[in-house]
């Protein structure tokens, strides 16, 4: 890294571009991260891709732009309401989607594709509600704030994302390690039937994690919404569906730190290509850097190695 | 046509004539010669998918125009009716409905698809069954004129952008003499990826090229907009011109306000809707574009529609609304003067005569006298709009075809 | 027989895309019964769809040619691929490929001579739906004949328990390898009659979504017989068309059908009940623990 900016130093490259890019980089990775993390969580306690993250991202942010739109919410209580619709989408989706196909004992590919027929009807209903063109929060209806110090733009809200994201991964962190309920989803991630044996409620534990999983996503999409000022139909397919896997990847499945982590490692990564070789090149990085770590890591920065290969 | 029958049709024509229609079609004197028949028309547009931004509006704007035909005397005392059907925003499903609607619903012509991207799948096929289109949103290249096939069938009622793009070019440059100009676009669909080549090409004609490394091409899906706005202001910019439509353009107009940019932004066709203006927000003042439309055209045949619109709609129309009504009554009068037998045995050669009646037609439109060129491409007066900040327009010059 | 006549006439591109799709389909199948879910199809299908119109329009080759040589260049692409990724299993498998999809379009969209993201255009085009279905049957017979064949017992056996099949001396790696150049070979196929039918191949064709449809018809049909990915093509391809009524929520509709039949009948609708032990069921040791 620090070649990497002498190198650039040395080319004639400002100071304070690079610092701008910098800030540039950890507002992007915020948001990865903050989905990231809902997504990890699914995959390391249920061994499941839920591909109806991305929807519930989407939904997260269209909800509380209709609350503040329509009923003139305050954006606050617009939020914590979208918020809370998520998690009962979350609780709405293990029970329709995944329980049953536990109870059958489907294989996991069947969990992935109803992950996806859910996705389809939330994707759906938003586009019906918000119509497929791309809105912004009204203008004062949300908080903003940009300083200027040295020529740099700092954007307050998208670091306030960032403290979201770092708070987050302590209070989860603690959650995992020091609560009960947090044992559990241990314990369910280590081997659910073995969980059942010692009378942990398996159920229950699936539940909570999809609750809270999507209510993190729904979070993720409404602080993407209002700092980006894009809310439409299509923003967890176009922003993050793909990327998220890829960070989760990197990151290593189950691990909420790696997803943090790696949020910004990819942000970071991205930013770089687009200064040292072009924009047009972005869209392959994310990809490219997925397909490396599996092939050379495949258990990812932060996961367990326990890989099995031929 | 015997005697008696013309003398019918003579008798009828001294009648509407009495009626006093001042249908913006105009009046061509053959008379009711297709009275008690229907013409038949199609609509595929986008109602549903991220083409429904623009297709919704091509739905009421063709409602509207079927309307009012309908009630100041119809085509010659034809009823024209318009069958409009989705195409999902999707290559494959306008395709197919172009097809069914040739083949099933016997279809004199068809308006659509909604977006560039379906055009290129659609169009070969209504080509190939030799019925005339009217493409009513499609702006990029090669959609009429020079094709990939031969499009002889392939009419379009849309401002293109290598029309559009050079004026409001020319008339930014007139203005601002920029000398540092920068272009951002997105470079994974064709309408947007065909406006940034329309874009280097005019900014080069008016003596002001835009250097390689102020292109920046990006992905819809990749970040946007803090890097890649931070990487084009380190160039300075006096000028900056984004090709793109959906969320881009405001998203890049946000943020280049943001980090401090205070010159003039330039936009293609994405910028042309309430929606992009609003999206945009104060943040958009002045943003500018080459449009087919703008809502304040003083000339009673729009200010009648705008009247309309709303009143039936409840909100103003724009250039996507306008373009559609107007396609219908493009049919409309073009019918008038193909000297059409509207039997059921006669379709083929019906198409054929409404194609070649098209191709000499002149209506008044809300966006002025139209007519096609000999390209199957747009005649008409360009209007250069801004963003007036508060989700709508205003005028900044016109430019005369 | 006139009505008959008179559908087809109007619906000539919906059979078509049905063949096409139900090849898609059929490539995945191939994977899919060797116990591999490898979610790349689309991206051969890419590589076989530019490739043929580059070659028929650079070049004088008859369409058939142009056809073969972008489904073989496919294949030989699937297999440097397909080493390094092979060695993984269950859904790191499928992330590996999905995101080989996406490397694919972005190569597309960087390439000069794919016209990035302005496409080709593809003068030879032909809207006729026969050379899908004749392609289709084709590939039904001789996917039908393969795995009734030892080859198709091998992939079973592995598909069943890898352990054992190992156990049993069949060379593994290689005949998943093989699996995965011949979904590409089929998906490459697929992708030249596709870009056959249009007069232009953009890279928006070839986005996630295309992957994620082709699985779900995958899985809706079933993948225990060769019928299963015709069905499942087929019924899903053309229901759209058929509930006009509901056009609005169609995507909703989808969705709610998609969750219905896997939640109540998970093995598709042509599947046996219980589709394998180790089919598409990803090892537990693959991942860590939250946090």
């Amino acid at each position: 890294m620090r070649l990497l900016l002498q190198a650039l130093l040395a080319a004639g490259v400002s100071p304070r571009f690079i610092a701008q890019q910098g800030l540039d980089a950890v507002y992007s990775g915020s948001i990865y991260a903050l989905f990231a993390v809902g997504y990890t969580l699914v995959f390391g306690v249920l061994d499941i891709l839920n591909l109806a993250h991305s929807a519930v991202f989407t939904v997260g942010a269209v909800v509380a732009w209709i609350l503040v739109v329509n009923l003139a919410l305050p954006f606050w209580l617009a939020a914590i309401v979208a918020i809370a619709v998520c998690g009962v989408i979350g609780y709405v989706l293990d029970r329709t989607a995944f329980r049953p196909l536990r109870r059958r004992g489907a294989p996991h590919i069947a969990s992935l594709i109803s992950s996806i027929g859910v996705a389809l009807i939330l994707v759906s209903l938003s586009e019906r509600a918000i119509g497929a063109a791309a809105h912004a929060f009204p203008e004062r209806s949300v908080p903003s704030g940009v300083l200027h110090p040295a020529g740099l733009t700092v954007d307050l809200f998208k670091l306030g994302i960032l403290g979201v994201t770092i708070l987050l991964m302590a209070v989860l962190g603690y959650v995992v390690r020091r609560t009960a309920a947090g044992r559990a989803m241990r314990a369910v991630a280590e081997n659910p039937r073995a969980s059942l044996l010692v009378g942990i409620n398996v159920d229950r534990v699936i539940a909570l994690t999809l609750v809270l999983s999507s209510a993190l996503g729904g979070l993720a999409g409404i602080l993407y919404a209002v700092s980006q000022a894009d809310v439409s139909p299509y923003i967890g397919r176009d922003q993050v569906e793909l990327r998220g896997l890829a960070v989760i990847v990197v990151g290593g499945m189950g691990s909420v730190t790696g997803a943090v982590v790696a949020g910004y490692v990819l942000a970071i990564a991205e930013t770089a290509t687009l200064v040292l070789v072009g924009s047009n090149a972005r869209a392959g990085v994310a990809f490219a850097i997925l397909f490396l770590t599996l092939v050379l890591l495949p258990s990812g920065i932060f996961g367990q190695r326990r890989q099995r290969s031929t | 046509m015997s005697r008696t029958r013309l003398g019918v049709a003579l008798a009828a024509l001294a009648l509407v004539s009495a009626c006093g229609t001042s249908s913006t079609a105009g009046s061509s004197g053959a008379g009711n010669t297709y009275a008690g028949k229907t013409l038949q028309l199609g609509a595929v547009v986008s109602k549903t998918g991220a083409g429904s931004v623009y297709g919704l509006q091509q739905v009421d704007g063709v409602q509207l125009a079927q309307d009012y035909i309908n009630s100041h005397g119809g085509v010659l005392g034809a009823q024209i009716a318009v069958d409009v059907v989705d195409d999902g925003s999707d290559k494959s499903q306008g395709a197919q409905q172009f097809q069914t609607e040739i083949q099933q619903k016997n279809v004199l012509g068809i308006i659509g698809p909604t977006l560039s991207n379906t055009a290129v799948a659609a169009h070969p096929v209504a080509n190939n069954l030799k019925t005339p289109v009217i493409a009513p949103s499609n702006t990029g290249i090669n959609i009429v004129g020079s094709c990939p096939y031969a499009c002889d069938y392939i009419f379009r009622d849309s401002l293109g952008e290598e029309s559009a793009i050079p004026a409001n070019v020319k008339q930014a440059i007139g203005a601002h003499h920029p000398k540092a100009p920068v272009l951002f676009y997105v470079n994974d669909d064709k309408f947007s990826s065909d406006g940034h080549t329309i874009f280097l090409k005019s900014f080069q004609s008016d003596g002001v090229a835009i250097p390689d490394a102020n292109v920046f091409g990006f992905s819809k899906n990749d970040p946007c907009c803090e890097s890649v706005v931070t990487s084009a202001l380190a160039k300075s910019p006096d000028i900056v011109s984004i090709s793109s439509l959906g969320a881009i353009p405001a998203k890049l107009i946000h943020e280049l306000r943001k980090q401090g940019y205070k010159g003039t932004i330039l936009g293609g066709n994405g910028f042309n809707t309430y929606q992009v203006s609003q999206q945009a927000g104060s943040d958009g003042l002045g943003a500018q574009s080459g449009s087919a439309y703008y809502v304040g055209i003083d000339t009673q045949i729009n200010k009648d529609f705008v009247a309309a619109y709303q009143a039936k709609f409840g909100q103003k129309p724009d250039q996507i609304a306008a373009q559609a009504y107007a396609a219908v009554f493009i049919f409309a009068e073009a019918a008038k003067k193909a000297n059409l037998e509207l039997s059921s045995s006669s379709l083929a050669a019906d198409r054929t005569k409404l194609r070649d009646a098209l191709k000499s037609v002149s209506v008044n439109t809300p966006f002025g006298q139209f007519s096609f060129t000999a390209t199957h491409d747009v005649k008409q007066t360009i209007y250069v709009v801004a963003m007036d900040g508060s989700g709508g327009f205003s005028l900044v010059s016109t430019v005369q075809p | 027989m006139d009505l008959l006549s008179g559908f087809y006439n109007a619906h000539e591109l919906l059979l078509a895309e049905v063949g096409i799709n139900a090849l898609l389909t059929l490539s995945m199948y191939v994977t899919l019964n060797c116990g591999l879910l490898t979610l790349a199809n689309v991206g051969f299908m890419a590589i076989g769809g530019y490739a043929a119109v580059l070659l028929s329009g650079n070049t004088h080759v008859p369409f058939v040619v142009a056809l073969t040589a972008g489904s073989v260049l496919a294949a030989i692409v699937a297999i440097p691929v397909g080493l390094p990724v092979l060695r993984l299993r269950g859904i790191f498998l499928a992330i590996a490929t999905i995101g080989f999809g996406q490397v694919v379009v972005a190569a597309l969209l960087n390439l000069p001579i794919t016209g990035e993201g302005q496409g080709l255009t593809n003068a030879n085009a032909d809207l006729s739906p026969l050379p899908a279905f004749i392609s289709l049957a084709v590939v039904l017979f001789a996917l039908w004949r393969v795995m009734g064949s030892r080859l198709g017992q091998a992939w079973a056996a592995i598909r069943e328990d890898e352990v054992a099949a190992a156990a049993n001396g069949i060379d593994v790696a290689r005949y998943r390898l093989l699996a995965f150049v011949l979904g590409a070979l089929i998906a490459g196929f697929a992708g030249g009659l596709d870009a056959h039918l249009n007069f232009f191949i953009d890279p928006s064709e070839f986005q996630f979504t295309r992957v994620t449809q082709v699985l779900v018809f995958a899985v809706f049909g079933g993948t225990s017989s060769v019928l299963g990915p015709l069905l499942g093509a087929a019924i899903l391809t053309a229901l759209p068309e058929f509930i006009r009524f509901a056009q609005d929520y169609r995507d909703a509709l989808d969705g709610l059908v998609l969750l219905l039949v896997i939640v109540f009948r998970p093995q598709g609708l042509v599947g046996r009940r219980r589709v394998g032990g180790g089919l598409l069921r990803w090892r537990r040791g693959a991942r860590g623990a939250p946090a």
